[in-house]
């Protein structure tokens, strides 16, 4: 389980074209880093694929349901898909442990208990068992993120997008939020990261794609994309953040 | 006389003044804060029809004088539908759709405040719209709408002392039956003005400790 196929995917904002046909495929278990400058599109590709924003034409499946076609059937869809912000949004009035095991006991998935077993669980994995009660503006960035990916683990999703997790950080919290990504990668979970951390591709991504104005303009394994890129364009970009 | 004796004597009155004051504030709140409420959520809707209709009750409640409204309401709806109007149920009325419109954009205003990314983060676990609204916005706009709520409730027990010209005898119209009788304007408006003093001064201080516990108070739920 997790797998995405996007076909023919486009997105404009009024007369703003940010998405121009966009294909692709991502396999279970496979983890993709999405690059590119700041106003590519690469974040609203991965707001699409949980419809934080409506695409505009085109198709997006996730394990077989197309999201485009969802409707009612949204909510359903958007559990099996957990997304990581840039800036976290922990919820600022509910203690770590809430925020964690609020979701599926609201939505009847699981009985309080349940949930909050689950939610040590993960915040054992994530390494914050001890701020299980304190509330969100008492932790650090990075250990708000940390929380905020044992948040979105709690729906038990195939597939995990993550948005810049690491951009609003300070630079010696961005080690701690990669870690756990990468333990997460290797437990064998789908996942898209758009990211600026060059490294964190290279080193754990399947596949790397470049977007570019609303393109995917190259895509290929971390040592074909960072070690000998074809396209001018994917050239200017590394020369100019590596 | 002197107001000592005047309070001494007209003391039940006043305070009968002074309980009808309260009780319409109460009631005109308690309705005015479902409305207020209801087109809140409204006005921040997706549905442009629905903005629509949050729009023109705010923009009717605040483009009228509150007087207009009472008169409206007392006079001119009885007339056209053949009914008996009474004051004070008119004057509920009146209330309750105008602090309704200015609460309406206090929660408007306080769902606003808080940052887009707390909705698509409830949204992007599953939660249903409504969810998301009732458990993780709400609960974090109303603690940046406090003051202005308090506000709009000192606001509104004021606004009853208008309903005294449609002959509903609150606390300003008791005054005035006061006068009628002994013509000591200075000293009754006084005392009037003294027991708004007080009761308000009360509410703000209540209304302080409301506030304090909940911007220091983290609620766990």
């Amino acid at each position: 389980m997790g797998k995405v196929i996007i076909k023919n995917l486009e997105k404009r904002f009024g007369d703003l074209e940010v998405l121009k046909d966009i294909n692709l495929e991502v396999k279970e278990q496979e983890v993709i880093c999405i690059i590119g400058a700041s106003g590519s599109g690469k974040s609203t590709l991965l707001r699409c694929i949980n419809a934080l924003e409506e695409a505009t034409s085109g198709t997006i499946e996730v394990d077989g349901n197309d999201i485009t076609k969802a409707d009612g059937n949204i909510n359903k869809y958007r559990q099996n898909i957990g997304m990581v912000f840039q800036q976290f949004n922990l919820f600022p009035h509910m203690t770590v442990l809430r925020n964690i095991s609020f979701a599926p006991v609201s939505l009847k998935l699981k009985t309080k208990a349940e949930a909050e077993e689950t939610a040590m669980k993960l915040l054992r994995r994530v390494d914050l068992a001890e701020k299980a009660n304190v509330h969100p503006e008492q932790l650090s960035g990075g250990q708000q993120q940390r929380v905020a990916i044992a948040r979105a683990l709690a729906m038990n999703p195939d597939v995990m997008l993550f948005d810049e997790p690491t951009s609003a950080l300070d630079p010696e919290m961005v080690g701690e939020v990669l870690n756990v990504m990468k333990q997460l990668a290797k437990d064998g979970m789908t996942m898209i990261v758009v990211t600026h951390e060059m490294g964190f591709a290279r080193e754990v991504a399947d596949r790397v794609i470049f977007i570019d104005e609303g393109f995917i303009v190259e895509e290929g394994p971390p040592s074909e994309i960072f070690g000998n890129p074809k396209n001018q364009r994917t050239i200017n970009f590394l020369n100019k953040v590596l | 006389m002197n107001i000592v004796a005047l309070v001494v004597q007209y003391w039940p009155r006043l305070i009968a003044g002074l309980g009808l004051t309260v009780q319409i504030t109460i009631i005109s709140l308690f309705f005015a804060g479902i409305l207020g409420m209801v087109f809140g959520l409204l006005s921040v809707s997706k549905r442009k029809s629905l903005r629509a209709i949050a729009l023109v009750y705010v923009d009717v409640v605040r483009g009228t004088p509150l007087l207009v409204q009472a008169f409206f309401i007392y006079f001119g709806i009885p007339q056209v539908l053949g009914i008996q109007s009474d004051p004070v149920v008119s004057g509920i009325i009146t209330l309750s759709l105008n602090a309704g419109g200015y609460l309406a954009e206090i929660v408007r205003g306080g769902i606003e405040s808080i940052s887009k990314g707390q909705m698509e983060a409830a949204r992007s676990l599953g939660l249903p719209y409504g969810m998301a609204m009732r458990s993780v916005i709400l609960p974090q706009a109303i603690r940046t709408m406090t003051p202005a709520l308090i506000n709009q409730c000192i606001i509104t027990l004021k606004d009853t002392s208008l309903l005294s010209v449609i002959g509903v005898t609150e606390l300003t119209q008791t005054g005035r039956l006061i006068i009628a009788n002994n013509y000591q304007s200075f000293e009754v408006w006084a005392i009037v003005a003294v027991m708004y003093f007080i009761i308000i001064m009360i509410l703000s201080k209540i209304s302080k400790r409301i506030e304090r516990k909940m911007s220091y108070g983290k609620s766990d739920n």
